[in-house]
């Protein structure tokens, strides 16, 4: 090339130093609390869950790459701690007595299927991790049955509907009979493996808002859609607040899952519109279904989000709204 | 001369109506939780497609022109109707579990779009074969699909078990749709493979009887 003192490049000319891989690596350093909260609770076979399941995202990308033409070096290069990110909310958002092979094909299915075949990273229609986790409650459900207790081990029994981890008879009208701090802190609730523990999903979703990965505003507006919403459902018995944003997995749905920059909508205005209706439907479909329903409300919306970005679009500086009425 | 070996090739391959023309496609997802649906499925509509190409070429000249439409729903209800008593006393369990989609057999897209682009078009002999070939092709596929749902979905295959695993999601409808763009992938893929191939063959042969002809040529021009 000549030695020009011009260079061209095309639009972003404003450049952060922040890139995929250190936002990535914050977001795992936020889900480490509730992940180590999670292996406190159910002991070393969520350890093991967890490993598996980051393992198997990271090698089932390497494998994909490899297959497509890559070369090792490049891979390494490239890599992103994405599917890291994948595996580890995959890990997370599944029951400590599933087996030890579950995960595995969950994060296969997520990495190849929802994020390689669409073109990889920042590609994806829907999130990788909320499609890998139904994926996983759809093909084993069978097989595992019900959930839980952290510490004793006992299967839950028939008070608890299979898939509402901490939800006894609560949209039914009936309050649970776990406190509200229980509940906040994950002290014998069962669940998932990362979703108990309220407070460690708070703490990384503070410590991501700190480092400016998420704006702490969205999963603010979708809990508390959420929660208002069953409150109204339950006849404004505002008792019910508290319980129905404490349980299941909508503190981490709200802040690890819903927030992914790839699904979500461009516009401030979009985003508004896309947290209230994942409240709204969060809430509706457990109302509805009996079931817990963040993931499916999660995945509905992300298939949403395109129609949104494309009716939703800032007005442009200077541009006058068409009067009614007046001619050109 | 009618070309079988192209309407073969067509039906199996080139032309597979579900995987290459993507017709049928209801009983293809609804179907094909188990490999023996498929087999079912796949002959009933064989049997029917090789009967309605059969009459429909011969009455093809009769058939006026506006009232085709009709007139081929009208000959293909009456093969699929033999079908369904046929089926309902013989295989009993086949009947049942085909269900509501035997009778929708009349309105499959694959027969009529046959009816419409080949059987009204050509005589008999080559209608029945591509009939055949379709039906084949259509077979072929429902089978494949159906083996690989009912392996990974239930763990078996015609009802044997092989294995105590399965994946549940494989025998639910989103398996279904995801089962079909894999085998559609797949399938397309290969046939691109080998159509480069083909193409490359052809062009090497080209080239080398052009070479040839040059070659045979030039002693004649000396001589002149």
């Amino acid at each position: 090339m000549a030695n020009n003192t011009l260079t061209y490049s095309p639009s972003p000319h404003v450049k952060k130093p922040t890139s995929t891989r250190a936002i990535m690596i914050d977001v795992c350093i936020a889900l480490l609390p509730a992940c180590v909260m999670g292996v406190i609770y159910f002991g070393i076979n969520a350890l093991l869950l967890l490993l598996i399941s980051v393992v198997s995202a990271v090698l089932s990308e390497y494998v994909y790459l490899l297959i497509v033409g890559k070369k090792t070096k490049e891979i390494i290069r490239e890599f992103d701690f994405t599917s890291c990110v994948t595996g580890l909310l995959i890990g997370m958002s599944i029951g400590v007595n599933y087996p030890l092979y579950t995960p595995i094909f969950g994060s296969a299915f997520a990495i190849v299927v929802v994020k390689m075949l669409f073109g990889g990273t920042g590609k994806n229609l829907v999130n990788p991790a909320v499609t890998g986790r139904i994926f996983i409650f759809i093909s084993f459900q069978t097989v595992v049955g019900n959930w839980i207790l952290p510490s004793s081990g006992a299967i839950t029994g028939a008070t608890i509907l299979p898939g509402t981890p901490e939800m006894p008879g609560l949209l039914c009208g009936v309050l649970p009979s776990i406190s509200n701090l229980d509940l906040f802190l994950g002290v014998g609730v069962a669940g998932c493996i990362g979703e108990t523990c309220k407070l460690a999903l708070i703490v990384g979703g503070i410590y991501l808002a700190i480092r400016g990965v998420i704006n702490i505003i969205y999963p603010i507006i979708y809990i508390a859609v959420a929660g208002l919403f069953a409150v109204l459902l339950n006849k404004f018995d505002f008792a019910f607040f508290l319980p129905s944003i404490l349980s299941g997995g909508l503190m981490l749905g709200a802040i690890f899952m819903a927030t992914d920059y790839t699904t979500t909508p461009n516009t401030t205005k979009g985003n508004i519109i896309y947290f209230v209706c994942l409240g709204l439907l969060t809430t509706g479909l457990r109302f509805a279904t009996q079931m817990e329903t963040v993931s499916f409300a999660i995945l509905l919306m992300n298939l949403i989000v395109p129609l949104i970005d494309k009716f939703v679009i800032n007005r442009p500086f200077g541009y006058k709204k068409k009067v009614k009425g007046e001619n050109k | 001369m009618a070309n079988y070996k192209k309407i073969a090739v067509d039906g199996l391959v080139k032309n597979n109506p579900t995987l290459k023309l993507v017709l049928g496609t209801c009983p293809t997802l609804a179907l094909t939780t188990m490999a023996m649906n498929g087999i079912g499925m796949g002959l009933a509509v064989t049997f029917v497609l090789m009967c309605s190409n059969a009459i429909i070429s011969l009455l093809r000249k009769v058939i006026p022109n506006q009232v085709r439409i009709p007139a081929f729903v009208l000959i293909i209800a009456t093969f699929v109707t033999i079908v369904r008593l046929v089926l309902d006393k013989l295989l009993p369990d086949i009947y049942e579990s085909l269900g509501i989609y035997l009778p929708l057999i009349v309105v499959n897209c694959i027969i009529l779009a046959r009816a419409e682009s080949f059987a009204s078009k050509n005589s008999v002999l080559p209608s029945i074969a591509d009939g055949l070939f379709m039906g084949l092709g259509f077979t072929l596929a429902l089978t494949l699909m159906g083996a690989f749902r009912e392996i990974l979905g239930s763990g078996q295959l015609f009802g044997v078990k092989l294995f105590n695993f399965s994946i549940d999601f494989f025998s639910s409808s989103a398996g279904a749709f995801f089962t079909f763009a894999i085998f559609i992938a797949f399938f397309s893929y290969i046939s691109n493979k080998i159509a480069n191939h083909n193409k490359l063959k052809a062009q090497l042969k080209s080239n080398y009887d052009a070479l040839n002809k040059v070659a045979n040529k030039d002693p004649i021009k000396e001589n002149d």
